[in-house]
């Protein structure tokens, strides 16, 4: 994206326009000059027979970044962001202001038996408002200004808990993230451009994200606490849901997913366990890219890797086992203790780093590219799972699975014992299938439009009652997570390493106290003086 | 008016910004796309470019300390001294040269961006203002430090540094902007000088009568030079704020000169002169608008920012005609 070349060649462009084009090799002298140079004042060369729009001090300079370090050039070009983004906002911050204090004067304008005296204190109290979000934007938040209350997630980078910030006492959910795990640094910057989208897209669907910083170690995310829990728990707890209380599930999630296709994005990353229940019983979407495992699970190589039968844990597949027949069989069986098991290996696997891959569209890992309608296989995955009970490509192991999804034709199947209205199989299956065929590749309204959800008021599906709705006793209630059984889960082993090495009392490099949010903070307004939310 | 100086980048474009108060202010982007490469890399952000400098692991600069009770830093050994050798006019300095002079990355109006918002506390304010300064004005140093070395950079213009016995030092420009950017960024942290922690006191101000009364003239600003109120009081910022400010504000003029006056061919090598420029003269008006800088402390600049000026003098006159 930095190209020089480019970049000199339009320059030279432009000056030949203005009839200020020099000869090549003058230039290129003069360019080493400028590089040598080591004296104060900068090197320049005037242009005497100026045109008549440049003017005598019109000088022709060739850019030329070749004797420049990578990193110098790296550090430019994310300064250059940096600074775009840094004005953008800025401007962005005084619009929101203006309408802030507009909305206010309005408000206060319509008070006609206010007292002057009244509203003055309210004017003063935006003041006071404005103010110490002025004072938030440059305070260094740092883990320490969190209390934890529990852990309520483990993944492979890192873990959630629920914390309460010290000073205000709100209460959040805190996902730290190993950097040195994160090591994939140009999908990073996707990911991260990404989520800085989604995380300032104030969509209810997706999870708000309030803060972020990092220390030297970890990568710190504040993000609205849904005390629910997710739909994985929830599907471990009930095993399989009615049609209609998946019908509900699957429209809200119709939404959600529409909501971030709109703004222009693909989640890639749909599954049970990034579906968020919040405390009035509906659905949120969290995790755009920073979900555990992210990286290995969407790395082409590693699925290649897979798909040519060398799984981290089956360097020589047996190939006869893998005929589809066998597969079949195996599933069928009715066995409630072996759906049991793979139900408690559910959980287990999604703490792993590998992460499952139950719910990735096979084009995803097979093709080049691929599109939003990835999130609508998804989908019909999900929703074949709240139905039959587990997820209609599960296998013993990563690799297996990879195969079955890829061979989808043959392997999708659907049990006799499981009784499914038609319109619910056929969705599944228009939503399984090729993504040059799959229901939603023209968008969300085809799916919408489908008969399995006849009758559904996709307007007002937020507002209504949710089947489930979280009984809390309190803001910090973790009933809907499993924190017993986290404590029994070991920690993935990059995050043991670090724990180990930070309990050994070894010093990391430091860093921390310097570092504040490093350009990507989230710091809302909304979140400060909000009335609604959590108190 | 303002495409040519960046019409090499690629697909200019303007954005504007309706706002409801009449000034707008734009921004030209050389490209829309910055999911491309937003990967911050973490390290690179507060250490001064070089040295991996943190707090914590680093000597502390030998600053003078307690010279007013506030510790204002070193001071110049001598005035700036304009260089007006008869080689002027022949060797005009690249940043005062078209077209880069008039490379900008903003354009409209900066009181947008500049002016004390209505009803905000002028401290907190200004605390965030000079806090965003010192930070992208230390990253813009992080990219030059490749160039900036003892080597290259024997001294920074004039100026010199007060060692631990008040003696003027000379030192050379990567030294002493290390100093200075750590000692900025100590006092950023000093949670006295800028506090963070505690929030500001929300109501308690309102009941006070004084306050209250103040409050009723509509101006939310409390008076600064009256005995026992000054700027920042009503945050809970010390008396000494606004005079750590304007030390703050002084030391960040020079590392902003050392660059333009040795490493602006650097700037334009990496197509970064609209950009900083546009920083710079933000900056300035930040300053005007508080001020934060004395018109001496100014004079290493003066040309450049006279040649800002006559552009948006050249540029309102343009549009009051159209």
């Amino acid at each position: 994206m930095f190209s020089t070349q480019d970049q000199g060649s339009q320059g030279q462009q432009l000056f030949q326009n203005n009839g200020q084009y020099d000869a090549s090799g003058l230039a290129q002298k003069l360019q080493d000059q400028h590089l040598n140079s080591r004296t104060p004042s900068s090197p320049q060369r005037p242009k005497t027979s100026g045109s008549l729009q440049a003017g005598s001090d019109y000088v022709v300079f060739e850019r030329n970044t070749e004797n420049f370090s990578p990193q110098t050039r790296e550090k430019a070009a994310a300064t250059k962001l940096k600074v775009e983004l840094f004005y953008n906002q800025n401007v962005q911050h005084a619009v929101e202001r203006n309408q802030r204090r507009m909305e206010l004067e309005r408000r206060l304008a319509s008070e006609t038996r206010m007292s002057e005296e009244r509203k003055d204190r309210q004017r003063q109290q935006l003041g006071k408002h404005e103010s110490s979000y002025l004072r938030l934007r440059r305070t260094r938040l740092h883990p320490d200004d969190f209390l934890t209350v529990k852990v309520i997630g483990k993944g492979a980078f890192g873990e959630v808990r629920l914390v309460q910030k010290k000073d205000t006492g709100k209460i959040y959910a805190m996902k730290t993230l190993l950097k040195s795990e994160m090591h994939k640094k140009d999908q990073l910057a996707h990911v991260k451009a990404e989520r800085d989208v989604l995380a300032e897209s104030d969509s209810p669907w997706v999870v708000n994200l309030y803060y972020s910083f990092q220390d030297s170690v970890y990568l710190y995310l504040i993000m609205e606490f849904l005390p629910g829990g997710d739909l994985m728990t929830m599907l471990i707890k009930y095993e399989i849901f009615s049609e209609d209380v998946t019908r509900f599930y699957m429209a809200e999630c119709v939404l959600a997913i529409e909501a971030v296709h709109r703004l222009g994005f693909i989640h890639r990353d749909i599954k049970p366990d990034n579906i968020l229940i919040d405390k009035e019983g509906h659905i949120k979407l969290s995790d755009f890219g920073l979900s555990t495992g992210f990286h290995k699970t969407h790395d082409q190589a590693y699925y290649q890797r897979l798909l040519e039968g060398k799984g981290p844990n089956s360097p020589a597949p047996n190939q006869g086992r893998n005929s589809v027949l066998v597969d079949a069989i195996h599933l069928t069986i009715s066995n409630r203790e072996k759906i049991n098991t793979w139900r408690q290996s559910r959980r287990i696997k999604a703490y792993s780093t590998v992460g499952t891959p139950d719910y990735i569209a096979p084009e995803i890992f097979i093709h080049q590219g691929y599109g939003q309608e990835c999130d609508w296989w998804s989908l019909g995955t999900i929703m074949y799972e709240c139905l039959v009970g587990w997820p209609p490509f599960c296998a013993e192991d990563a690799h297996e699975t990879y195969r079955k999804i890829v061979n989808w034709p043959e392997t999708l199947y659907f049990p006799d014992e499981v009784q499914l209205s038609y319109e619910a199989e056929d969705l599944i299956r228009s939503l399984i299938t090729s993504a040059d065929k799959r229901i939603g590749r023209h968008g969300a309204d085809q799916i919408k439009l489908h008969p399995f959800f006849a009758g559904v008021d996709w307007d007002s599906l937020r507002s209504i009652d949710a089947p489930f709705k979280p009984q809390l006793k309190s803001i910090t209630d973790t009933s809907y997570f499993p924190t017993d059984e986290l404590e029994n889960i070991p920690d993935a082993p990059a995050v043991a390493a670090v724990r180990a090495h930070e309990e050994s009392g070894a010093p990391f490099s430091s860093d921390d106290t310097g570092l504040p949010f490093i350009g990507y903070t989230y710091k809302r307004f909304s979140q400060l003086h909000s009335k609604g939310g959590i108190p | 008016m303002f495409a040519s100086p960046t019409s090499w980048q690629r697909t200019p474009q303007t954005m504007e910004f309706e706002t409801e108060f009449e000034m707008e202010f734009d921004m030209v982007f050389d490209s829309p796309n910055y999911m491309a490469s937003t990967d911050e890399s973490p390290n690179d952000s507060r250490n001064f470019g070089r040295n991996q400098n943190r707090k914590g692991d680093k000597k502390p600069p030998p600053i003078p300390t307690g010279s007013n009770g506030q510790g204002i830093p070193a001071q110049p050994s001598a005035g700036w001294t304009p260089n007006t050798s008869a080689g002027k006019q022949t060797m005009r300095p690249l940043m005062l040269c078209q077209p880069f002079v008039k490379a900008s990355l903003l354009k409209g109006s900066f009181k947008t961006i500049v002016v004390l918002p209505k009803y905000v506390d002028e401290g907190e304010w200004i605390a965030l203002n000079v806090f965003e300064f010192f930070d992208y004005l230390n990253r813009f140093y992080g990219v030059m430090t490749e160039f900036c070395t003892l080597r290259n950079c024997p001294s920074i213009l004039d100026y010199s540094w007060l060692d631990a016995n008040r003696q003027p030092t000379r030192l050379p420009a990567p030294t002493y902007i290390e100093y200075v950017m750590t000692w900025i960024n100590n006092r950023l942290n000093d949670e006295i000088v800028f506090p963070t922690k505690a929030a500001p006191t929300t109501t308690a101000s309102l009941i006070t009568p004084s306050a209250h009364s103040a409050n009723n003239s509509g101006a939310s600003t409390p008076v600064a030079g009256q005995p026992g109120d000054w700027i920042g009081k009503e945050g809970g910022f010390p008396p000494s704020f606004f005079q750590t400010c304007k030390a703050i504000y002084k030391q960040m003029f020079r590392v902003f000169a050392h660059i333009y006056h040795t490493h602006f061919d650097k700037i334009v090598h990496l197509s970064l002169e609209a950009h900083w420029n546009s920083f710079f003269a933000h900056f300035i008006h930040f300053a005007r608008e508080f001020e934060l800088l004395e018109k001496r402390d100014m004079e290493p600049l003066k040309e450049l920012i006279d040649a800002f000026d006559a552009q948006i003098a050249a540029n309102s006159s343009t549009n009051k005609a159209t």
